[in-house]
C-alpha cells in the first residue's frame, strides 16, 4: 500500500505530494493534467520499467519537468546559476512485516518506512562531459546521456528488478502495441498467473515441440539442402527451430476467450482480460493495480460489468490507481475517492461522508466530472434556468460563460446540499440559484449553512415577493408587451402559467431573441459573482 | 528464546544448523550467519540439495549482515546525509579518529575495524528502528562459529537476545582462533577461548540456555583425549566421546624425527600443518597454517608444532590461550592419525613412528 507519493522534476510535476487513499484512487483531471503521468511514475518507481522497457533505455529528455529545464539553461553562466535539474519518484509503502527488506531512512523526508524511490541526475563520471556540452550553447535540451538512474529502496539497496512483495499491474488504455499479439503489460500479468511449475511445464512442452518439428518436418528437408551445398560449404548446412529465448513460448502463447484470441477480441473485451488477470495474484505481496481510462472502447453495459469488477480489486492487499473521464466510473467508484489533478497539484476529498458518496453512487449517471472539473461553478436547477442564465450572462458579459471557463451545470436529480458538499470537500468555487418555491428565504439557507461561504460558495434565492419561481420572476422584471413578443404569445395567453407549462421552449424563445430582455435580480447577482 | 549449543570439534555443528533449516516450519524466515568464507559456502552447498525448503532461509557473513541490515538502512540518522559505499576491510582510521572519520572512509566505506560499533551507534540513532526492521524480516537467526566473535560484536549479540528474535549460537570455544576483529578493546576479558565466561554470565541471566554436545563424529578415541588434555581441567570442560570406530593400522597420537618425514608423508600422505609462516620452516613440507584448516576434517594430519608445542607434550608445560586452541584445531582435524615431527620424537611420550 502506498501511503505517499513524492514526485520532483518528473513531466508536469515540479513538485508533487500526493497522499493516496488505502484501497482505491480515482484519479481526475483535465486534459494534459497529468493523469497518465502520475501513473507513469507510480510504474516507473516500483517497476523500474516503462512500457516494458528499462527507465535507463526509455529515458529521454522530455521527462523533465520543463520549466526546471528552462529555468536551468537561462540561469546557466550567470550568477543565479541553479543545480542540473533532477527527477525523483518516491513511493512510501505502508509499514507491513512482508515490506521491511525495503525499509529505512533514504528518502527525501528522512521518515523511516518501507519505500522505493528511483532517481535520475546527473552521473559523477560524466561531470566534464556535461559541463563541455553546456559551454557550447546548446538548445534547452538535457543531455540524458550523461545521467544515471538510481533505484533504490529505502534502505539504500540498489535495485536492479522488481522487488518481490510488489507487484504491479499497468492496464493502459491503448490496445495492441506489439506486433506479436499481446502488451507487454498484459504478458507480464500473464505469466505473473502461472506458478512457477506451470511455467515450467508449458516451457518444456513447448521446447519439445519445437525440437520434433526440427526432427520431423524439416529433416527431409535438412538431408536435401546438405546434399545440394556440399558443394558449396565444407560443413552441412540446416534449418532448425529457433531455441533460442528469443523463441520463449511468451511470445507464442496468448490468452482466449470463447476460442478467439486475445488480439482479435474486441478492446472493451481485452480491457476485461487484463482486469480479469490483474485481479487474482499470490498472497502476501502488494498489488498495485495501475488502469488508465476504463471507459474507452467500452459499451455502457460493459464499462458497468468492468466498473464492478474493479471495485472488486480494491482491498486490504490491493490498491488500485485509475484515472477517468468518465462521471459514470467516478460515480460507482467512489466520490470520496477522488483524486484531482489542477496544474500538476492534487486536491484530495478528505471531508466527504460515506453518505454522499453513496448518493453518488446511486446517481451514477449524473455528470459529476462537470462538478468537479469546472473551473468557475453555476448550480441551477433545471434546463430553463440554465439557458436563461446563459443568456442573461452574454447580455451582460458580451461572451457565453463557458468561453469564461464559467460551467453551468443543472442539478437533474441532485440535492444543492450534496452538489455544494462535493464543492465543499474540493474547495471550489461556486454559485448556486435557486427558486424559492414559496419559502421563506432563511428556511432555504439553514440546511445549508455549514458549506456556504462568502466570496467561495454563495446560494442565490429568488426574492419571494416576486414569484415562486423563474418565470413569474422574468414576467414580473420584464413589459408584458415585449414578453409577448418574445415568446410569440398573444395578449389571451397568461405568461406565467404557458411559461411553467413550457419551461425549456420559454428558455429557448428567450435564450434566441433579440429584444432587450431583464432579469430578475438574483440571476444578475449570480453573474456578478461569476465574473 | 535464545540458545547456545556448545559441540566439540567433529560435533557436526554445521550439520545441526542444516538440520534445524530442514525441519523449520514453512513461512519460517531463517536467517544462517557464518564469519567465514569457507563456512558460508558449506552452508549454502549442504542446503542446495532440499531446495525449495519449507522455510525461507538465507545465507550471510558476519559483515555483510552488519553492513545490509544495520549501518546501510539507517547509516543517515547516525551521520545525516552519508550513504555507505561498502566495507573497508584492512583500512585504518588510526587511534585518534573521531566521529565519522572513524568509521567512513573518504569513499564511504565503512572500516571493518570498527564496523561493529558503527552498528551499535546507528541502532541507538535510529531509535531502535534496525532491530525493529530485523526482526520483523527474521524469526530466527543462527550463528556458526559464535567463538570467532569479539568486542562490540558481542554487544550486537546481546542486542540481538534482547529482541524478538530467536537467536541460535552454535560454536567451540576450545576453536576461538580467528577473531572478528582482534584489535578490537571492548570486553577484552571474553576474548577467545574467554568468550566461554561470556556465554556463562548470560546463562546465569537467564538470557541464553546453553546445551552441551561432547560426541565427536570425527577423531577416534585416542585423538578425542589427547584433544582434552590439551586444555587445563579448571576450564571445565567434560570429556569428549568419540563415536569413530574405524581402525586403519596406524590410529592415535604419535612422534616422527625429521628424518623420517620423507617416508612417513609418502606412506600416510596427512594435511601438514603448522601454526603460522615463521613455524617449523627447517621443515619442506606443503604446510598450511593451522588457522586454515578450520572446518577441515582429514584422514590423518602431521605437525610442525612450536617450541612452546613441545614444551607442553615434553613437559607438560600449559600453552597460553591462542596456541592452545591452535594445537586443539590442529589435532581435531584428523579422523585417525595425528603425528607431532621432533628433534628428538622418544621425549614427547609418545608411540614413536618409525619405518
Amino acid at each position: 500500500m502506498i501511503e505517499r507519493i513524492i514526485i520532483r522534476g518528473y513531466r508536469r510535476f515540479d513538485k508533487l505530494d500526493l497522499t493516496p487513499n488505502p484501497g482505491m484512487n480515482i484519479i481526475v483531471g483535465d486534459n494534459e493534467s497529468g493523469k497518465s503521468t502520475l501513473l507513469e511514475a507510480i510504474s516507473l518507481a516500483l517497476t523500474g520499467k516503462l512500457n516494458g522497457r528499462w527507465a535507463r533505455e526509455e529515458l529521454n529528455p522530455f521527462w523533465f519537468n520543463r520549466a526546471a529545464v528552462n529555468d536551468f539553461f537561462t540561469k546557466y553562466g550567470t550568477r543565479d546559476q541553479i543545480a542540473a535539474p533532477e527527477i525523483v519518484i518516491e513511493l512510501h509503502l505502508v509499514d507491513r512485516d512482508e515490506l521491511q527488506r525495503l525499509r529505512g531512512v533514504h528518502n527525501s523526508l528522512k521518515l523511516d518506512c518501507p519505500g522505493v524511490l528511483m532517481r535520475i541526475a546527473p552521473a559523477d563520471e560524466y561531470a566534464d562531459e556535461f559541463k563541455e556540452y553546456l559551454h557550447d550553447n546548446p538548445p534547452h535540451i538535457l543531455p540524458v546521456e550523461f545521467y544515471d538512474v538510481d533505484w533504490r529502496d529505502f534502505s539504500d539497496k540498489a535495485l536492479n528488478h522488481r522487488p518481490k512483495e510488489l507487484a504491479a499491474s499497468f492496464i493502459d488504455s491503448h490496445t495492441i502495441r506489439s506486433t506479436s499479439g499481446v502488451d507487454y503489460h498484459t504478458r507480464e500479468m500473464l505469466s505473473e498467473h502461472l506458478d512457477s511449475r506451470e511455467r515450467a511445464r508449458i516451457s518444456i512442452a513447448h521446447r519439445k515441440l519445437r525440437q520434433q518439428i526440427t526432427n520431423d518436418a524439416l529433416s527431409d528437408i535438412n538431408a536435401r539442402l546438405a546434399a545440394e551445398h556440399s558443394s558449396l560449404h565444407d560443413r552441412p548446412i540446416g534449418l532448425q527451430m529457433d531455441q533460442s529465448s528469443r523463441a520463449s513460448w511468451e511470445a507464442g502463447i496468448v490468452p482466449q476467450v470463447d476460442d478467439i484470441p486475445f488480439a482479435m477480441s474486441g478492446q472493451g473485451q481485452q480491457a476485461a482480460i487484463k482486469v480479469a488477470l490483474a485481479m487474482s495474484r499470490t498472497a502476501g505481496t502488494s498489488t498495485f493495480v495501475l488502469i488508465e481510462e476504463p471507459e474507452n472502447h467500452l459499451s455502457y453495459t460493459s464499462l458497468t460489468r468492468l466498473v464492478s469488477r474493479i471495485e472488486g480489486l480494491a482491498g486490504d492487499d490491493q490498491q488500485l490507481f485509475v484515472t477517468t473521464h468518465n462521471s459514470f466510473v467516478l460515480n460507482r467508484l467512489g466520490v470520496d475517492k477522488l483524486l484531482l489533478l489542477h496544474n500538476g497539484n492534487t486536491t484530495k476529498l478528505t471531508t466527504l461522508g460515506d453518505d454522499t458518496a453513496n448518493y453518488f453512487r446511486k446517481l451514477a449517471g449524473y455528470d459529476t466530472l462537470r462538478l468537479v472539473l469546472a473551473k468557475k461553478l453555476a448550480l441551477v436547477e433545471g434546463a430553463s434556468d440554465a439557458i436563461v442564465l446563459e443568456r442573461a450572462y452574454r447580455d451582460r458579459v458580451g461572451k457565453m460563460p463557458i468561453e469564461d471557463g464559467v460551467d453551468i451545470v443543472s442539478m437533474g436529480g441532485l440535492t444543492f446540499r450534496r452538489a455544494l458538499e462535493l464543492c465543499t470537500s474540493l474547495n471550489r468555487q461556486a454559485v448556486a440559484l435557486t427558486d424559492n418555491d414559496g419559502h421563506p428565504m432563511a428556511e432555504i439557507l439553514a440546511p445549508l449553512s455549514g458549506l456556504l461561504l462568502e466570496g467561495k460558495r454563495t446560494m442565490l434565492v429568488s426574492d419571494p415577493a416576486k414569484g415562486p419561481t423563474l418565470e413569474p420572476q422574468i414576467c414580473a422584471v420584464n413589459d408584458q408587451e415585449l414578453l409577448r413578443r418574445v415568446l410569440g404569445r398573444t395578449s389571451r395567453a397568461d405568461l406565467p402559467t404557458w411559461m411553467s407549462n413550457n419551461k425549456t421552449e420559454a428558455a429557448i424563445r428567450i435564450f434566441d431573441s433579440n429584444e432587450p430582455i431583464m432579469f430578475p435580480d438574483y440571476i444578475n447577482e449570480a453573474i456578478a459573482l461569476l465574473r | 528464546m535464545n540458545r547456545l549449543t556448545l559441540a566439540v570439534a567433529g560435533g557436526r555443528k554445521t550439520q545441526s544448523v542444516v538440520d534445524d533449516c530442514l525441519a523449520a516450519p514453512k513461512g519460517s524466515k531463517i536467517l544462517a550467519l557464518t564469519y567465514t568464507q569457507n563456512n558460508q559456502q558449506e552452508l549454502v552447498s549442504r542446503l542446495a540439495p532440499y531446495r525449495p525448503l519449507e522455510a525461507h532461509v538465507e545465507v550471510q557473513g558476519w559483515f555483510s549482515f552488519l553492513l545490509r541490515h544495520w549501518v546501510r538502512p539507517y547509516l543517515p540518522a547516525r551521520f545525516p546525509g552519508r550513504r555507505l559505499h561498502g566495507l573497508n576491510f584492512d583500512g585504518d582510521p588510526g587511534r585518534f579518529a573521531k566521529g565519522e572519520g572513524k568509521f567512513l572512509d573518504s569513499e564511504g566505506r565503512a572500516y571493518k575495524r570498527h564496523l561493529a560499533q558503527l552498528a551499535l551507534e546507528t541502532d541507538q540513532a535510529s531509535s531502535g528502528a534496525v532491530l525493529d526492521r530485523l526482526s520483523r524480516i527474521y524469526d530466527v537467526v543462527y550463528i556458526d562459529e559464535v567463538q570467532d566473535l569479539n568486542g562490540y560484536d558481542l554487544e550486537v549479540l546481546e542486542a540481538l537476545m534482547a529482541s524478538p528474535i530467536d537467536l541460535n549460537l552454535v560454536g567451540d570455544v576450545r576453536q576461538a582462533l580467528i577473531l572478528t576483529n582482534v584489535r578490537d578493546p571492548k570486553k577484552k576479558q571474553y576474548k577467545g577461548i574467554n568468550i566461554k565466561k561470556w556465554f556463562e554470565d548470560h546463562a546465569r541471566r537467564g538470557d541464553l540456555e546453553i546445551l552441551h554436545n561432547s560426541t565427536t563424529w570425527r577423531s577416534n578415541q585416542i585423538i578425542a583425549d589427547f584433544a582434552d588434555s590439551i586444555f587445563d581441567d579448571s576450564w571445565g570442560f567434560s570429556k569428549t566421546v568419540s563415536q569413530n570406530t574405524v581402525i586403519t593400522g596406524h590410529d592415535g597420537v604419535f612422534a616422527v624425527s625429521p628424518e623420517h618425514v620423507p617416508e612417513y608423508v609418502t606412506r600416510y600422505k596427512p594435511l601438514c600443518l603448522r601454526y603460522n609462516a615463521n613455524s617449523a620452516k627447517s621443515l619442506d613440507l606443503p604446510f598450511i597454517n593451522i588457522g586454515m584448516a578450520k572446518g577441515l576434517g582429514v584422514e590423518r594430519v602431521i605437525i610442525g608444532p612450536t617450541s612452546g608445542m613441545i614444551n607442553f607434550l615434553s613437559k607438560g608445560k600449559r600453552l597460553d590461550d591462542i596456541p592452545c586452541c591452535s594445537l586443539y584445531v590442529a589435532v581435531t582435524r584428523a579422523r585417525a592419525s595425528v603425528t607431532f615431527v621432533a628433534d628428538n620424537p622418544d621425549r614427547l611420550g609418545l608411540p614413536v613412528w618409525m619405518p
